[in-house]
C-alpha cells in the first residue's frame, strides 16, 4: 500500500527498527531540561537581575514561576538517520529542534551536534522586506553560513528551485507568503547542512513545492545527512522517518518503530478526543437538567429550547451514550464492540413508540441509522423510566470523528423526543482507509507481485 | 570581553552583508534614494546656520567664527553617535524574528546600526570638507592639515560607541524603559556636549567640568581641533579618547556577557 505523499520510507517495516541503529551519533542529547520563566507583569526587574546575576533566566525559581517546556529528554540519533518527533502543540517539539539548532540553551544537560546545521524551523526568517529577493538570498545566506562567494555559485540553483526566476528582483514584501517560504526553503536546502532540521514548514507551500522539498530531503538522506523532522502530519512521519519520538507535555512518551509510535499516539489522542467528547455531553446534560424545568414550564408541550432538540415530548430522552469495552467511552477501535444506549421518561404511558440513532459525520454525510420499528420491533407499552440499547458487536466505521442522534418518536415519524448531535465520538483504525466504513478486509496478490515487507499480502 | 569583538571580527562577511541591506533598506523606494544622505546635512547645516547664526547669536560666538561651519563640525559625528545608541538600542526588538529562527551571531545586530549609521556620516564628510573648504576661501582661518586626522578619532570612538550600544540593546531586551531613558539622556548630553558653544565659552567653573567630564566631550573637542581650528590634539586628549573608547567597550561588552545566554528567549 502507498501513502499519500511518500516514496521511499525505508526500515519502517523492518524487524528491530525501533532499536537505535549503529553508525556515530550525529546528535546527542543527554539529560535535557529546558525551563521557561513565566513572564508575570510586574517580574521585570527580577527577570533583569537573575539575567545580570546568574546568565540565565530560570536560576532559583520555584515551579510556579517555571514552565518545564523539555523534561529529562535523552536521545540519540545517528547520522544518516530520519528522526522524527510528533506530539501536541505545546508539547516541546520545537523546543527541542532549537535546543538541537542551538538557538537556545538547555536549563540542563548536554546537546552535542556533530556536523553543520541547517534549522529550517521559521522559513525566510531574517528577510528584508524592502530588498530584493535577490539580495535577501544573499543576506540569508550570509547568515546560514554561505560566504559572498559560495552563494554565488548556488544562486542559479536556489533559483531554480524555489521556482521564482520571475520574481527575484522584487522586492520580498511583494511576495505571498507561499513565495516566502518557497525562497527561505531553497536558501536552506543549499547550504549543505550535514544535520537538517525541519519543523512543519512543508506544510506552508504548495503539494507541488512541498513534494518537491520532500523530494530534496530524501535525496540529502541517501546521501547519507541526517534529518530531525517535526510534523503534524503523521502520515509523513511515518513514512519519511526511521525512528520516531512522541513527547507529551515535555515528557518522552515513546521512542522507536514509527509505525508503532504513531498508532500508539493516534490512540492516545482518540482517548482525549473520547474524553472531551464525553465532558461536552455531560456539561450539555447538565445545562438541560438546569434550564430543563424552566423551558418546560415557559413552552408547555412545544418544541424543545435548542434547535438541536425539537419534539413534543410525550416522552423525553433523559440521558444518551455510548458504551465499549464494558464501561461508557466516547472513543473505540474500528470493528469494536460498542452500543448505544439511550434513556427514556414518558409522562403518561405511550402505545405507539419507536426508538432510533442515526450516525453521521460533522460534515453531515449520513453513515448509518436504524430504529426499533425497521429492526422489526412493535411496540406495546413505554412507561415511566425506561433504557433501550443498540448493541453493535462490531462498529465497522473508519477512522474519523462522528456525531450520534438519537430520537423516540411514533411510528408515523412525529417526534416526542428528537435529540440531534446527542454526543460525538472517535473512531481510531490500523487501517488508513478513507471514507467512512471500513469493512473487514485483506489484500492478496499472485503473479509478478512481491512486497516490501515480506508478508504473504 | 574580548569575545563580542571576536565574533564581530569573525563574522565580518555578514556584517558587511547586513549593514550593506540595511543601507538599502534605508532608501528604497525613495526618489533621491543615497542623495538623501547628503542632502539630510545640508539640509541641517542650512537650518542651524539659519536659527543660530541668523536669530540667536550664541554666547562667546568670538571663538566659533563662522558659526555655522563651528556647529556642523562637532554635529555631524554627533548625529552618528546619537542615531547609532538609538537605533541599536531597539536592534534585538526589531529583529527577534531572526533571533528566535537563526543561529546567529547575535552582536552582529546592534552593531550593524553603528556601522550603516557611520557610513551615512562618512557621507557627510565631502559636505563638511567642502563648507570647511569654503570658509577657508572666504578669509576665515578654519581647519588645515590636523584635519587628515579625522580617521583618528573616529577609530577611537568605533568602539566607544559599539560597546556603548552592545550594553543598551541588551539591557533594552529585559527592560523596555531603557529606550525612553536613554534617548532623554542622549538629548541631555547633546546639550552637556561642547557642540553648539565653544567650551570655554561657558561661564560657570562647575558647569564647564560637568562638560568637560561628559564622556562624549573629549571626541567632540577632538573634532572640532582637527577639522575646524586645524590644530593636532595634545596628548591629553588622545588619551582621554582611548580611555573613553576601553572603558565604554569593557562595560558594554561585560553587560552583553552577562545578558547574552537569555536574550533569544527574552527578545
Amino acid at each position: 500500500m502507498t501513502r499519500p505523499g511518500v516514496a521511499g520510507g525505508e526500515g519502517a517495516g523492518e524487524p528491530g527498527a525501533g532499536a537505535e541503529p549503529g553508525g556515530p551519533a550525529a546528535i546527542r542529547v543527554e539529560g535535557v531540561t529546558k525551563l521557561y520563566r513565566r513572564m508575570a507583569p510586574g517580574a521585570k526587574l527580577a527577570t533583569l537581575k537573575s539575567a545580570l546575576m546568574g546568565g540565565t533566566l530560570t536560576r532559583g525559581l520555584t515551579a510556579e514561576q517555571s514552565i518545564a517546556a523539555l523534561e529529562g529528554i535523552d536521545l540519540t540519533v545517528r547520522r544518516g538517520e530520519a528522526f522524527g518527533v510528533i506530539g501536541g502543540n505545546g508539547s516541546g517539539k520545537s523546543t527541542l529542534l532549537k535546543l538541537v539548532a542551538g538557538i537556545l540553551r538547555p536549563t540542563a544537560g548536554r546537546v552535542e551536534v556533530d556536523g553543520r546545521v541547517a534549522a529550517l524551523i521559521e522559513l525566510g526568517a531574517g528577510f528584508h522586506p524592502e530588498i530584493s529577493g535577490r539580495e535577501n538570498v544573499y543576506v540569508n545566506g550570509a547568515v546560514l553560513g554561505l560566504s559572498r562567494r559560495e552563494v554565488d555559485r548556488r544562486l542559479d540553483s536556489i533559483v531554480a528551485f524555489s521556482g521564482l526566476a520571475d520574481f527575484i528582483d522584487e522586492p520580498v514584501k511583494n511576495y505571498s507568503s507561499g513565495m516566502y517560504v518557497r525562497l527561505g526553503f531553497a536558501v536552506a536546502v543549499h547550504t549543505d547542512p550535514d544535520v537538517l532540521l525541519v519543523d512543519e514548514v512543508l506544510a506552508v507551500g504548495d503539494e507541488a513545492f512541498a513534494h518537491k522539498c520532500l523530494r530534496r530531503i530524501e535525496e540529502m538522506l541517501s546521501d547519507g545527512r541526517t534529518l530531525l523532522f517535526v510534523s503534524h502530519s503523521l502520515d509523513l512521519v511515518e513514512s519519511l522517518c526511521d525512528r520516531v519520538l512522541w513527547l507529551d507535555r515535555g515528557r518522552q512518551r515513546m521512542v522507536g518503530d514509527p509505525r508503532r509510535v504513531v498508532d500508539a499516539y493516534r490512540q492516545s489522542v482518540a482517548e482525549e478526543e473520547g474524553r472531551a467528547h464525553r465532558e461536552e455531553k455531560d456539561e450539555a446534560e447538565r445545562e438541560r437538567g438546569e434550564a430543563g424545568a424552566a423551558a418546560d414550564a415557559a413552552a408547555p408541550g412545544g418544541a424543545g429550547r435548542r434547535e438541536r432538540r425539537w419534539g413534543s415530548r410525550e416522552a423525553v430522552l433523559t440521558g444518551v451514550r455510548m458504551l465499549a469495552g464494558g464501561e461508557e467511552r466516547y472513543h473505540a477501535a474500528s470493528g469494536e464492540a460498542v452500543a448505544f444506549e439511550l434513556e427514556v421518561e414518558a409522562e403518561r404511558p405511550l402505545e405507539d413508540f419507536v426508538f432510533g440513532v442515526r450516525i453521521s459525520t460533522p460534515r453531515g454525510t449520513e453513515c448509518w441509522g436504524t430504529n426499533t420499528h425497521l429492526a422489526g420491533h412493535r411496540p406495546r407499552r413505554l412507561a415511566g423510566l425506561a433504557t433501550v440499547r443498540v448493541v453493535c458487536p462490531s462498529l465497522r466505521l473508519a477512522a474519523g470523528e462522528y456525531f450520534v442522534d438519537a430520537a423516540v418518536h411514533s411510528t408515523e415519524g412525529a417526534p416526542y423526543d428528537y435529540w440531534r448531535h446527542a454526543l460525538a465520538f472517535t473512531v481510531t483504525s490500523a487501517d488508513r482507509g478513507v471514507g467512512v466504513y471500513s469493512p473487514e478486509h485483506r489484500w492478496e496478490s499472485a503473479g509478478g507481485v512481491e512486497w516490501e515487507d515480506g508478508r504473504e499480502a | 570581553m574580548l569575545r563580542p569583538a571576536r565574533e564581530l571580527v569573525r563574522f565580518r562577511g555578514l556584517l558587511g552583508t547586513l549593514t550593506a541591506r540595511e543601507l538599502k533598506a534605508r532608501y528604497r523606494g525613495s526618489v533621491l534614494g543615497f542623495l538623501w544622505s547628503l542632502a539630510n546635512p545640508l539640509l541641517q547645516l542650512a537650518v542651524y546656520t539659519f536659527v543660530f547664526g541668523l536669530i540667536f547669536r550664541p554666547h562667546g560666538g568670538g571663538l566659533a567664527d563662522p558659526y555655522a561651519l563651528f556647529l556642523i563640525t562637532g554635529l555631524f559625528p554627533w548625529v552618528w553617535v546619537s542615531s547609532s545608541i538609538l537605533e541599536g538600542s531597539m536592534s534585538f526588538i526589531a529583529s527577534s524574528g531572526l533571533l528566535r529562527k537563526a543561529v546567529f551571531p547575535v552582536e552582529l545586530l546592534p552593531t550593524v546600526a553603528v556601522l550603516s549609521n557611520l557610513v551615512h556620516f562618512l557621507l557627510a564628510v565631502p559636505i563638511l570638507a567642502a563648507a570647511l573648504a569654503v570658509g577657508r576661501g572666504l578669509g576665515y582661518g578654519v581647519s588645515g592639515w590636523p584635519a587628515l586626522l579625522l580617521p583618528a578619532i573616529v577609530v577611537l570612538q568605533l568602539p566607544m560607541v559599539t560597546g556603548l550600544v552592545l550594553g543598551i540593546s541588551a539591557l533594552n531586551v529585559h527592560f523596555k524603559d531603557v529606550r525612553d531613558i536613554v534617548a532623554n539622556l542622549m538629548t541631555l548630553l547633546f546639550f552637556l556636549t561642547p557642540i553648539l558653544y565653544p567650551l570655554e565659552a561657558i561661564p560657570y567653573r562647575s558647569l564647564w567640568w560637568l562638560v568637560r567630564l561628559n564622556p562624549f566631550t573629549p571626541y567632540t573637542l577632538g573634532y572640532q581641533q582637527t577639522l575646524f581650528y586645524g590644530v593636532v590634539p595634545d596628548p591629553t586628549l588622545w588619551a582621554q579618547m582611548a580611555l573613553v573608547a576601553l572603558v565604554a567597550w569593557a562595560s558594554g561588552a561585560w553587560l552583553f556577557e552577562r545578558l547574552r545566554e537569555t536574550l533569544v528567549e527574552a527578545a
